[in-house]
């Protein structure tokens, strides 16, 4: 977890200084998951398997990187979902016209920033609770890309490099992975080595402190407002290589996934606490999971009920264990 | 937010009072010139039957909205309220099928609700975890549970009871809709309670500092573990209202229905931060919505407008709250 809870934890057991504090149990959740799986389905393990659990998981870890930093600022955006479809069928519209990766992703990276930077000033400026106010831009956004696609855009540019983004491979890595693990760098370095990173903790913990001290508190929420509308910005355009089309009905219920994989991770929704591998370790259980129902051959409709089940647990695990860190 | 209840904390009852007053004469004002625009504009909007067809709609955002107020003041929240309705019409809709009783079927559907009450209060009040995360939870496992069961498939009512069907159709002296007499009886009860009972001032207590509501003596867990059983049983209501409604279980039923309720209940005032909004500011606000997606769909506007208009208003209507709000508290 963060420096901050670290300063405040009396006591803390080898592992827990290793790992933060609900890391340790999402670990072992996971293991324990990898393990029971692989028993009953030895093809987990097959590299093909593997390799499709990582490129399930980019997506969602794309977003919840940007999630993470948001959260920890102590605001939320549920937009994220209505945003994914609405960037995939613009980049897509835009690469059709245009026939260049570079303005497609241009487009796309604009129009996510933008509504990012639309929530983080109707946040910031206007004091609106983020939760209502994504709520607001995601039934703009819902209503919005209807209004401007009423059907898929397909995809009529028939770029190679466009069609890597989501399917193309690096030697055995996929480039959608790749793309992920970087943004994943990037995010984890600026949060836990710099100054950056630490206001962000900073401004979640205890916003009036910031302010005080001289910090401006809007413009570092504003920030991970704008990060996280970027990072939809890519997750959309892999979406729709991946698809091979805009859609515009892409990403329903995607932005429940991206919070529950923070949730998971540790990352408090009061802010100030969390940390990006926590949101790694939740994105790769509730993958993890979706997997093993599939390989398992078990009913699909289990993809919902499961996750649930693991968001409670394992902040009751978290809970338990804090009590007993305490005594 | 912080301001918000901050200010709570510091204004005496009767200023507050008239702080909920104001709010509610704003709301107000917003909902007659939404109707005076529509007057204008739309034909017939102003007719009985449209105004009555409204009030029908309205119902089961305002009943579900009633638990949605209490839980909010309460200092938590529930969005598993959407799920709710689709799992409580399996046991509504089986048990008429079987039993041919419209009253086993709603005690079954009752039941259910009050079971998925005790667990969303359970272990947001005792076990101790944020409701967001509870509430996400259950609303993840009872859409799944629900798919799971039905295939993805709706499961039709075959008893076809009359008294069943009443519930969506039947209107009082034939006018008022049933549904919008149940909502107005359940919004003046639980607005009774909320004001006048000491029941409703633990609620408003515990909501808007847990610490002194403690140190006053109030059971903070059990007042809370109320609040979602408040609120999962209303939302059964309102699901046996919206099965009534379409006829079958369907497994699709009340997605995104948290959303709109939420945002009604803020946009009536209603804040998510505990302590601070009222039953009538929240019937307000679902009032709001509902005549200006009306009204909208009477201009002939397409669903995806309403949408995005829908979207703006809320996040003005939050906004300007807000900002009268600073302005009160002189910054």
């Amino acid at each position: 977890m963060s420096e901050l809870t670290h300063a405040s934890a009396p006591r803390r057991s080898i592992g827990g200084q290793l790992l933060g504090s609900s890391q340790l149990v999402l670990g072992l959740i996971l293991a324990a998951l990898c393990i029971a799986i692989s028993i009953a389905a030895p093809q987990f393990y097959s590299e093909a398997n593997i390799i499709a659990i990582l490129r399930q998981c980019a997506l969602v870890l794309i977003v919840a990187s940007g999630m993470t930093m948001l959260i920890i600022t102590a605001e939320v955006d549920l937009s994220v979902g209505a945003s994914l479809a609405f960037v995939g069928c613009i980049g897509m519209a835009v690469l059709n016209s245009t026939h260049s990766l570079a303005l497609g992703m241009l487009a796309a990276l604009a129009f996510s920033g933008g509504v990012g930077l639309f929530n983080g000033l109707v946040v910031t400026r206007l004091r609106v609770n983020s939760l209502i106010a994504t709520i607001g831009t995601m039934m703009m956004l819902q209503g919005g890309v209807y209004l401007f696609t009423r059907e898929a855009v397909q995809n009529h540019n028939r770029l190679v490099s466009f069609t890597d983004l989501g399917a193309g491979y690096v030697g055995a890595v996929p480039v959608p992975v790749i793309l992920a693990a970087l943004i994943f760098v990037i995010a984890y370095v600026t949060l836990r080595f710099t100054t950056l990173g630490r206001y962000l903790y900073a401004v979640g913990a205890n916003e009036k402190a910031v302010r005080l001290s001289g910090l401006r508190s809007e413009r570092l929420k504003l920030f991970a407002f704008v990060v996280t509308g970027l990072c939809v910005g890519v997750a959309g355009m892999i979406l729709s290589s991946l698809m091979n089309a805009g859609q515009p009905t892409a990403g329903r219920g995607f932005e429940l996934t991206v919070i529950a994989a923070v949730i998971l991770g540790g990352t408090s929704l009061l802010g100030g606490r969390g940390s990006l591998f926590g949101t790694l370790l939740g994105v790769l259980v509730l993958k993890v999971i979706d997997n093993g129902i599939i390989i398992l051959g078990w009913n699909q409709d289990l993809q919902m009920v499961v996750p649930g089940v693991v968001i409670i647990l394992a902040t009751y695990l978290d809970i338990i264990r804090n009590k007993a860190n305490v005594r | 937010m912080s301001l918000a209840s901050t200010a709570s904390l510091k204004d005496q009852p009767s200023m507050l009072a008239r702080l909920f007053a104001r709010q509610e004469l704003a709301l107000l004002v917003c909902l007659i010139l939404v109707l005076a625009f529509f007057s204008v504009t739309v034909e017939n909007f102003l007719s009985v039957r449209n105004l009555t067809n409204v009030l029908g709609q309205a119902s089961l955002p305002l009943i579900a909205g009633i638990g949605c107020a209490v839980v909010f003041i309460s200092g938590e929240v529930d969005i598993s309220i959407g799920s709710l309705l689709a799992t409580i019409a399996l046991p509504l809709i089986i048990i008429m099928n079987d039993s041919n009783s419209l009253l086993l079927g709603v005690g079954g559907a009752l039941l259910f609700g009050l079971i998925i009450g005790v667990v969303n209060g359970y272990l947001t009040a005792y076990a101790g975890i944020n409701s967001l995360i509870v509430t996400l939870g259950t609303m993840f496992i009872m859409r799944g549970g629900v798919y799971l069961y039905t295939g993805q498939r709706a499961i039709p009512d075959d008893a076809s009871l009359d008294s069943f069907i009443a519930l969506s159709d039947g209107r009082l002296f034939n006018v008022i809709p049933y549904s919008a007499v149940i909502a107005i009886v359940l919004l003046a009860a639980f607005a009774y309670m909320m004001q006048h009972r000491p029941f409703g001032r633990q609620i408003y207590a515990v909501g808007g500092n847990q610490e002194v509501a403690r140190l006053a003596g109030y059971d903070v867990r059990r007042v809370k573990f109320i609040c979602f059983i408040i609120s999962a049983l209303l939302a059964t209501v309102a699901g046996i209202i919206l099965a009534a409604r379409v006829g079958s279980a369907q497994h699709t039923a009340g997605l995104n229905f948290e959303f709109q309720v939420v945002a009604a209940t803020v946009l009536g005032g209603v804040s998510l931060a505990g302590g601070i909004g009222s039953l009538s500011g929240m019937a307000l606000g679902v009032l709001i919505l509902q005549f200006l997606s009306n009204g909208l769909r009477g201009l002939g506007l397409p669903t995806e407008w309403q949408l995005v208009i829908t979207g703006m208003i809320i996040i003005a209507a939050v906004a300007f709250d807000e900002a009268k709000r600073r302005r009160a508290n002189g910054g």
